[in-house]
């Protein structure tokens, strides 16, 4: 064959592939954007959801936008880690791409997880072998709120309440709030209550509680009991918010739910399409209840409930 | 010095290229060529092309967000003035025509909540400090609230004339067990209280529920990947399809600059992505309806728009190269295949000439065809031409040594040796001996006229012993002819004939002579006798080709062979010249051309001259 003939030939092949080529890619391009919902499953640590109402709703705007479908699945016994384990396994069984995490026990689901790898992203608590853990720096909260606290201190014991039993990530708050009463200048004197001993709280003038569950109930036990102590506590759910306002919660360490389940669907999305990213910590402001109306603190404590269901 | 190293090696790069070039085929020159002038020119116009869709599509979004944002607009400016009828009717129905001393408007605020509580969220008239007077469906204010310290309370009191409509924000004034926390967008309104006869100031507030706006906003359905927000004069976002994320924190949005927007479509960057905003003023609040468009809703290099004119491009180029490579196979083929036939022309091969092709390559087929038919014809010519030459040559030569004249002359040298003529005998042999040197010339056939001459004298010497001076000869060399050439043996037949024919009859006064002289650039050798001569018609068919041999009594050959001779051998021009008269001579006159020694050398070599 000539050679002019070879390189005709071989102009001609290469246009007719670019053609082909550029053809085809659209056509890939389009079957990538029709790709399937990915199902998604939320393992709850409650018995039903409405702790996490808010963040649901950044869930199902990130589901939404990301083309993924959840499914949310509550336990019958709160903070049973076993059940939860058990959930995650029948979850990854069923055909979950992957799934999304309050832990109720980190270790139960570790076990779950490595005879079943799936991507995990943890809300809170971080658990080996998880894609990624959503949630503030926990000893920094647990800090920044004794500092809140020590502001207003003028002396008392200051007790501490645990509540790392069921909630594993308090542990750290608690740690955190710890060191930093023991850092304060002066003597602070500090006693850590196992959660749940209320009578314990009679006549304190300063406590701390380090989860949700644990602030809102102190707040309505020093409500109903009439107690006067000040309460340092977290979250941003409407109770907490109300027992802010009211004057029963002195300061609340808050971030935003919401962001935290729309970020956590997120990072599962992506980690079904291997390119997780490094989560950085949620940020958080410590709250008191004469600021509750801030501009910022309004759109921090009170999420626009959209009409839509979305 | 970069530079410098850069600028020379585009030169080289250049110079390659050129080299190339020039050493391309006919066929890859025009298909190449073509080929890229059809995708420069298929480039510019799909560039133009989607240039031209980029600006009407452009056009076209901003013609469709402005036409959402008037339909948005009119929705909204439809809710907004039913929330100010409601305001209104609650002033002039109800405040107006209570006095608070004798009832309450509590009745007919439940009414009218009843009947729009889909958009509302609470009615509320307040009086001068900020006590509740009326509020439905929440009737009891939260014990630490303060109405008169809000920002629409204020924005009421101090500006009596207009309705005020707040930004969006969590009504904490009442005290709701059910939902303590609610978005709302207040409007209030200064209004005149009556109690007891006497009026006084107070506000009304109308809080609108955030859903609402939310569904006016969310009827409009923008184009692919466009939204609409809507924002207060501040910037502040009074709703937004992605409200949430933005107030976690998540996402953000350009509010604050589109707040200084004039209505109209403006091209914005933000976070890097460049949008169509489209801005509206909605009437009466000083809101702004912003509808946004990704440019890759418009924009012409957005992934598929751009594939897809890259695969016409390809396309197009395929489809050019395609006919180039073709039309330019139909071009140079013939003419390959004529250069072809043309070496193999030159290698000596009978090969046929193809007149294939286009016009022009069956015309240039025609022509080389042609010329080759032509060359062929010439070269036959030639090898004809020379065959007769060498004939001619060869039939002289076979005349010197013409068997009849060499035993006549031997005999008379017997002769003259028996007779005792010693002398005569000697110079008899002596000429004929150089009369043969002369004739053979080393196998030359160009010689110096003397030596022509000298052949001439020599025979002439050898005829008059045997022809006992029945004539007498006189040969001469005339100034200017001394180192001239010319073609040997052309005087020898010529003498021969004088004698043979010229000198029939003659007794004692036969005289032949030969004269040789210059004639400009020609070399004249006139060759007379006073013989019996001819009619001038004879003489003339002397030279005629088609004029039958005769064999004379002479040496056998005749002068029409000497004028082929110098025909064949310097052309047309030259040759004898034959005058003759019956009984009083013939005279032969011998052109040639005036040779020097150089171009003697050079003819001899077969140049032309």
């Amino acid at each position: 064959m000539k050679k002019n003939n070879v390189v005709e030939i071989a102009i001609l092949s290469v246009l007719g592939a670019l053609v082909v080529l550029t053809l085809v890619i659209p056509q890939l391009l389009r079957e990538r954007s029709e790709s399937r919902l990915l199902a998604l499953s939320v393992l709850l640590r409650d018995t039903d959801s409405t702790g996490l109402a808010v963040a649901r709703q950044g869930m199902e705007q990130a589901a939404d936008e990301l083309g993924a479908e959840l499914r949310f699945l509550t336990l019958t016994v709160r903070n049973d880690g076993r059940e939860q384990a058990e959930l995650l396994r029948r979850e990854a069984e069923g055909g979950a791409d992957a799934l999304i995490a309050l832990p109720a026990d980190p270790q139960s689901l570790q076990e779950a997880l490595d005879k079943l790898p799936r991507p995990l992203v943890t809300l809170e608590v971080p658990v080996q072998g998880g894609t990624g853990t959503v949630s503030p720096d926990n000893e920094a909260v647990g800090r920044l709120l004794a500092r809140a606290l020590l502001e207003d201190w003028d002396g008392g014991l200051i007790l501490l309440l645990d509540s790392s039993g069921f909630c594993p990530e308090a542990a750290l708050r608690l740690k955190g709030a710890f060191d930093a009463l023991a850092q304060a200048e002066g003597e602070v004197p500090v006693l850590v209550l196992d959660y749940g001993y209320w009578d314990s709280l009679r006549g304190a003038r300063w406590v701390m509680a380090f989860e949700p569950g644990a602030t809102l109930q102190a707040a309505e036990w020093k409500q109903a009991e009439g107690e006067t102590f000040a309460l340092y506590g977290v979250g941003s759910s409407t109770a907490v918010t109300a027992q802010l306002e009211k004057g029963n919660i002195a300061a609340i360490a808050a971030w935003s739910d919401y962001a935290a389940g729309y970020l956590a669907v997120q990072q599962a999305v992506r980690a079904v399409g291997e390119r997780p990213e490094n989560l950085e910590p949620l940020p958080f402001s410590i709250v008191r209840g004469e600021d509750i109306y801030a501009p910022e603190n309004q759109k921090l404590l009170f999420p626009v409930m959209s009409s839509s269901g979305r | 010095m970069e530079g410098g190293s850069t600028v020379t090696f585009f030169r080289r790069l250049t110079a390659q290229w050129g080299e190339r070039y020039r050493k391309m085929s006919i066929q890859m020159v025009l298909s190449l060529s073509f080929t890229a002038v059809a995708a420069a020119g298929i480039l510019l116009m799909g560039v133009s092309l989607i240039w031209r869709f980029s600006s009407a599509s452009e056009q076209m979004v901003a013609e469709n967000s402005q036409r959402m944002l008037a339909q948005a607009n009119m929705n909204l400016d439809s809710y907004l003035r039913r929330m100010m009828r409601i305001a209104d009717t609650v002033y002039y129905r109800v405040i107006k025509n209570t006095d608070l001393a004798e009832g309450s408007y509590t009745d007919a605020l439940g009414l009218l909540y009843e009947e729009n509580r889909d958009d509302l969220v609470s009615l509320a008239v307040f009086d001068s400090q900020g006590t509740a007077v009326s509020a439905v469906p929440l009737t009891t204010l939260k014990a630490e609230a303060r109405p008169e310290e809000n920002e629409w309370f204020q924005a009421a009191w101090n500006n009596m004339e207009n309705l005020h409509f707040s930004s969006p924000h969590v009504q904490n004034i009442f005290d709701d067990p059910d939902s303590p926390y609610r978005w709302v967008v207040s409007l209030s309104h200064h209004v005149e209280l009556t109690r007891d006869g006497v009026t006084e100031g107070g506000v009304l507030l109308v809080d609108m529920g955030f859903s609402g706006i939310e569904q006016v906003c969310r009827d409009v359905t923008p184009a692919r990947g466009g939204y609409l927000y809507l924002i207060d004069g501040d910037g502040e976002l009074i709703y937004h399809p992605r409200q949430q994320l933005i107030y976690a924190g998540l996402l953000e949005e350009n509010n604050r600059v589109a707040a200084s927007y004039r209505d109209g479509s403006h091209v914005e960057k933000f976070q890097g992505q460049s949008r169509q905003v489209t801005v509206k003023t909605v009437g009466y609040t000083g809101w702004k309806l912003v509808g946004v468009a990704p440019a890759d809703s418009w924009w012409a290099s957005s992934s598929q728009l751009f594939l897809f004119g890259l695969s016409l491009l390809c396309f197009a180029t395929f489809l050019m190269a395609f006919l180039n490579f073709l039309i330019s196979a139909r071009i140079s083929d013939p003419i390959r295949r004529l250069e072809r036939s043309v070496k193999e022309l030159e290698s000596g091969l009978d090969v046929e000439i193809e007149e294939g092709g286009c016009y022009e390559v069956q015309r240039l087929g025609h022509a080389i065809r042609s010329m080759v038919s032509t060359m062929r014809h010439l070269m036959d010519d030639i090898i004809q031409q020379e065959g007769q030459k060498r004939r001619s040559e060869l039939e002289v030569l076979q005349a010197q040594i013409n068997p009849h004249f060499l035993y006549n002359t031997l005999d008379s040298v017997i002769w003259m040796t028996e007779a005792g003529q010693q002398a005569e005998a000697i110079q008899m042999v002596t000429s004929l001996a150089r009369f043969f040197r002369i004739s053979l010339s080393k196998g030359k056939n160009i010689i110096p006229l003397s030596d022509e001459l000298e052949h001439a004298r020599h025979y002439m010497n050898i005829q008059q012993i045997r022809f006992k001076n029945r004539f007498t000869t006189r040969i001469e060399a005339r100034e200017g002819t001394e180192e001239l050439y010319t073609l040997k043996l052309i005087v020898q037949p010529i003498l021969e004939n004088a004698i043979y024919h010229g000198m029939a009859g003659a007794e004692d006064d036969g005289a032949i002579s030969v004269s040789a002289y210059r004639e400009g650039d020609d070399l004249l050798i006139d060759v007379a006798d006073n013989g019996i001569g001819m009619p001038p018609e004879v003489a003339e068919s002397l030279l005629d080709p088609d004029r039958p041999q005769v064999r004379t009594g002479g040496s056998g050959t005749g002068v029409r062979n000497v004028h082929q001779r110098i025909r064949l051998t310097f052309g047309a021009g030259y040759g004898l010249t034959i005058f003759s008269e019956p009984d009083e001579g013939t005279l032969v006159r011998i052109r040639l051309p005036a040779l020097t020694r150089e171009e003697a050398a050079r003819c001899q070599q077969g140049e032309v001259l």
